[in-house]
């Protein structure tokens, strides 16, 4: 396993009793885990587990209403989501965060705060395909070459976390069999601490180091990728025990998905 | 066609202006997806500033003045003019703009509106109500060209602006902040993922934009002078203008504004003509706006780029209205009492109070209900009004009846102005709106052909040998005209509390909430709108007859465009979401209750519409529900708190289930 620690001999991400939702109703709730350099953590779960809120929460899109987030050492300011991006932990949202109408050079230059022709052209290197693309408007490219524009334009950020939001949502299954790797591999050149949120779970487990696997808001599982691969059932459990931990004390009952799950009070940790 | 050259170079100066203003809504278009309707008050604010320091040495503040020892020159007076146009847009940034910036479309028409009412009557009050000169910054003298005189002036002036578009289309296309205020525009969430503060973008938007539109209207001002109300309506034909550049293009911007202007000058030329038909003379100037924003939004509505914002925030609480026979007969027996013990002046603001309520009604209905954002509600009342006149005097329509016709026509009226609502909603649809109503009032209500300046007058009004006129003799503020008044303002109610109850209100709220989740379950999305334009307009139609008989005879300022923002404020105000909201807007309407009594104590003078703008950003930005929102909420609370003690010992409550009353429902009447 690779190290888990920043330089410094810390973790880059810390994320410590998170709990974060919508209008008052919690969509997460004591969300725990690091994130070391060089590392790839895949958090897993059914659909509404708080994948994407988890994210949004550790970025501050979402205000978190307990809990904390420790990036690069320093506390994340929630008040203030642009400056995160600004010290190197760049989160990728589920909508891909780019601009239909801006060209692939236009995102280039907004990606880099000083332009630095040698990393561009590094990362051109490491995407041939958008080489020929600079000049036209990015809702104009396909879904795959948006999709590598999008894990382009992070690089040229100097990420030290970058966090990826199912980034396989409408690709083909080929191309995410393609991407994955790639992203495994500039994390351990780069001493990226990864965070990749995905459906897929043998695929994303396939590329990481470890795995977080939420359901109701809370994480059921974690442990080493290669266990929780092996134990496909324990993984199969966390998923769909969902009327398992869907506690009858929860005032609205189970249909309200994500918001309530109380019965799991701690994270089952697979033996490694 | 040397006088068509010159027209045309006369048509450069309100070109220029009008590329000052384009290119400012744009900015702050593309930084904020918000129409800031204000712009051209923003402006003229920072050129008045100029016009006092260059004139007497005199730096007019909101409050306050700073004398310098001597007028200290044209440069100076400019710097100060455009240091104030800086200030202005960081504070309608961080006090106007920014709390409002996920809010729903509404509430940013709403605030925008409110700062343009603020301005334009914090400028009568500081610096009075007429034009004033204003010296020219601009060479003067003229050149020859194919034979015509060109003046010199609007040359410069057209050249100045286009360099200043020019420097906003480098901004946007070639500087970070610049690249990041387009890419947020598209997906603001993505920018602040990259590292951008769109707060931060929105500023300098603001500020920039400030600073081009009031460069516009300091020279421009030097051309017409300068009035409070002139520059704060010609942000209507920028508008158009925005419209042609698609929201985006600034070159195209530039381009629209000049062939505007000159298109307006050769217009004014024609119109002088004798062949030019003598009835279509009046406010040429703003149907051709309107009539390009029409063409526009018709023809390319749909691909105009619509913002994609970080969150979407609920629209305003809407609670179905009830009707309590108790409350209902109460309120009347108040507002009765009050019509019989009150002293002729304040029985005439409760009754104009009553006719507000039923103008707000109206936008009750198409704000609140329908969520389309309508500003030509005035001009519909007023088109029902001069109806009135010509059907009382000229036909002897009787008195009931002509309201009822009246009040059709402004539906028909409402109808035709829906026609747009089809394709376009939210702050297009307000862009459209008042465009119609600036181009009735200009070329309608101000039409000496149509509306004759000896006056409007309106026959008495009697029923069963009753003279409801509102005065006789002395009398200037009769009870029958108040109670056949409040009698009209309780149909009114009634004829809403039926409609927003059944299955039409339902259809209402929702096409508000989601035209395409409406269409979905089979609801008629046109058929609805078509409706509701149609029943407010009615509304407003009849509250513009009751204008009418309350004035005697009518006149244009009655139903200006500004008319119906104020009042538009304070329905807002009041709470647009419920006819108690209307109520409230009427008691705080202008001439009504509120005014009267304030006006008694002590002389205002024109500090009202002032109080009303600032009070209607307030509520935009703090409450969007209005006071009538906020009572019932209070109320709710209330009555929570009440239910909560008295269920406190749960074992006396399972001893003694008897005297534990049925809850109340609850809906309320929103009063």
């Amino acid at each position: 396993m690779p190290d888990t620690t920043a330089p410094d001999g810390g973790p880059l991400l810390v994320v410590d009793g998170l709990t974060a939702g919508y209008n008052g109703v919690p969509a997460i709730r004591d969300l725990s885990f690091t994130v070391g350099a060089g590392e790839v953590v895949s958090v897993l779960g059914p659909n509404g587990a708080g994948k994407t809120t988890s994210l949004l929460a550790i970025v501050g899109l979402v205000p978190p209403m307990a809990g904390s987030v420790t990036a690069l050492g320093r506390p994340v300011n929630v008040r203030r989501p642009h400056e995160l991006a600004r010290r190197g932990v760049l989160l990728v949202p589920d909508d891909r965060g780019i601009f239909p109408g801006l060209t692939v050079r236009d995102h280039f230059r907004l990606a880099q705060r000083r332009q630095d022709p040698a990393r561009e052209a590094a990362v051109l290197d490491r995407f041939p395909a958008l080489k020929g693309l600079l000049g036209r408007r990015v809702g104009l490219c396909s879904g795959g070459e948006q999709q590598m524009l999008t894990i382009a334009k992070a690089l040229l950020g100097r990420p030290r976390v970058l966090m990826i939001d199912e980034m396989s949502l409408g690709l083909a299954p080929k191309i995410v069999q393609e991407m994955l790797p790639s992203i495994r591999a500039l994390a351990r050149e780069e001493g990226i601490g990864v965070v990749l949120v995905e459906q897929h779970i043998e695929l994303a487990l396939s590329v990481s180091d470890r795995g977080v696997i939420l359901n109701h808001g809370r994480v059921v599982l974690e442990g080493a990728a290669r266990d929780l691969l092996a134990h496909r059932d324990q993984v199969e459990a966390a998923y769909f025990g969902a009327d398992e931990f869907a506690g009858s004390d929860v005032p609205g009952g189970a249909a309200d998905g994500g918001a309530g799950g109380s019965g799991a009070t701690s994270a089952a940790v697979v033996a490694s | 066609m040397t006088t068509l050259l010159e027209f045309a170079a006369l048509g450069l100066g309100l070109g220029a202006v009008y590329i000052g203003l384009s290119t400012g809504l744009l900015l702050v278009y593309r930084a904020t997806g918000i129409i800031n309707f204000a712009q051209g008050a923003m402006a003229m604010w920072g050129a008045y500033v100029f016009a006092r320091v260059q004139d007497d040495g005199e730096l007019v503040l909101p409050i306050g003045t700073i004398w310098f020892p001597e007028p200290p020159g044209t440069a100076v007076a400019l710097l100060v003019g455009l240091a104030n146009a800086v200030v202005l847009g960081v504070l309608a940034h961080y006090l106007v703009f920014r709390p409002v910036r996920r809010a729903p479309a509404l509430a940013q028409v709403v605030v925008s509106i409110g700062l343009m009412v603020a301005l334009q009557a914090l400028a009568v009050i500081r610096f009075g109500p007429n034009s004033i000169q204003v010296e020219s910054i601009l060479p003067t003298g003229s050149i020859e060209l194919l034979g015509a005189t060109v003046p010199l002036r609007e040359l410069t002036m057209v050249a100045i602006m286009i360099v200043l578009a020019a420097a906003v289309w480098a901004y946007l296309r070639l500087t970070a902040s610049g690249r990041a205020t387009r890419a947020a525009s598209e997906n603001e969430r993505g920018a602040v993922l990259m590292g951008f503060s769109p707060d931060r973008l929105a500023l300098i938007a603001l500020v920039l934009a400030s600073l081009v539109s009031t460069m516009a209207v300091v020279m421009g001002g030097s051309l017409t002078g300068l009035s409070p109300a002139n520059y704060t309506l010609l942000v209507v034909p920028a508008l158009a203008v925005v419209l042609i550049a698609r929201l985006e293009s600034i070159g195209l911007a530039v381009a629209g504004a000049i062939g505007l202007g000159i298109i307006q000058s050769e217009l004014s030329l024609l119109a002088t003509r004798s062949w030019w038909p003598q009835w279509a003379q009046s406010g040429l100037d703003q149907v051709l706006p309107f009539l390009l924003v029409m063409i526009i939004l018709f023809a390319f509505g749909k691909r105009l780029p619509a913002r994609g914002s970080l969150q979407s925030v609920r629209l305003p609480d809407v609670v179905v209205p009830r009707f309590v026979p108790w409350k209902a007969a109460l309120l009347v027996g108040i507002a009765v009492a009050c019509l019989v013990f009150f002293t002729p002046s304040y029985r005439f603001g409760l009754t104009t109070s009553l006719i507000i309520a039923i103008l707000a009604l109206s936008y009750v209905v198409i704000t609140g209900y329908l969520g389309q954002i309508s500003l030509a509600q005035s001009a519909f009342a007023g088109a029902a009004g001069f109806a009135l006149s010509k059907l009382t005097t000229a036909w002897d329509v009787p008195f009931p009846i002509a309201i009822v016709v009246c009040a059709t026509l402004a539906a028909a009226l409402g109808m035709l102005v829906a026609l747009p609502a089809f394709r376009i909603r939210g702050v297009q649809l307000a862009i459209v709106t008042i465009a119609a109503a600036l181009a009735i009032e200009r070329f309608v209500f101000d039409n000496y052909s149509l509306t004759p300046p000896t006056g409007n007058p309106i026959g008495r009004p009697t029923l069963f040998g009753i003279d409801f006129a509102i005065r006789e003799g002395r009398n200037l503020a009769r009870l029958e005209f108040s109670l056949m008044v409040l009698a009209i303002l309780v149909l009114m109610v009634l004829l809403f509390v039926r409609i927003a109850r059944g299955d039409t209100g339902r259809a209402f709220l929702a096409v508000r909430a989601n035209e395409r989740a409406a269409a979905s379950v089979g609801i008629d999305v046109r058929r609805t709108k078509l409706i509701g334009f149609g029943l407010s307009a009615f509304i407003a139609g009849v509250a513009g007859c009751l204008i009418g008989y309350s004035r005697g005879e009518l006149s244009a300022e009655s139903f200006s465009v500004v008319v119906g923002l104020s009042v538009l404020a304070v329905a807002y105000l009041g709470g647009i979401t419920s006819f108690g909201g209307a109520l409230v807007a009427g008691v705080l309407g202008p001439l009504g209750l509120v005014y009267t009594a304030l006006h008694s104590v002590f002389d205002m003078g024109n500090a009202y519409p002032l109080i009303t703008g600032i009070g209607l950003i307030l509520t935009a930005v703090l409450n969007p529900s209005g006071i009538a929102g906020e009572t019932r909420h209070q109320v709710e609370w209330v009555k929570r708190k009440l239910r909560s003690g008295r269920a406190a010992p749960p074992a006396a409550a399972d001893a003694a289930p008897a005297p534990v009353p049925a809850e109340k429902p609850r809906e309320t009447t929103g009063v």
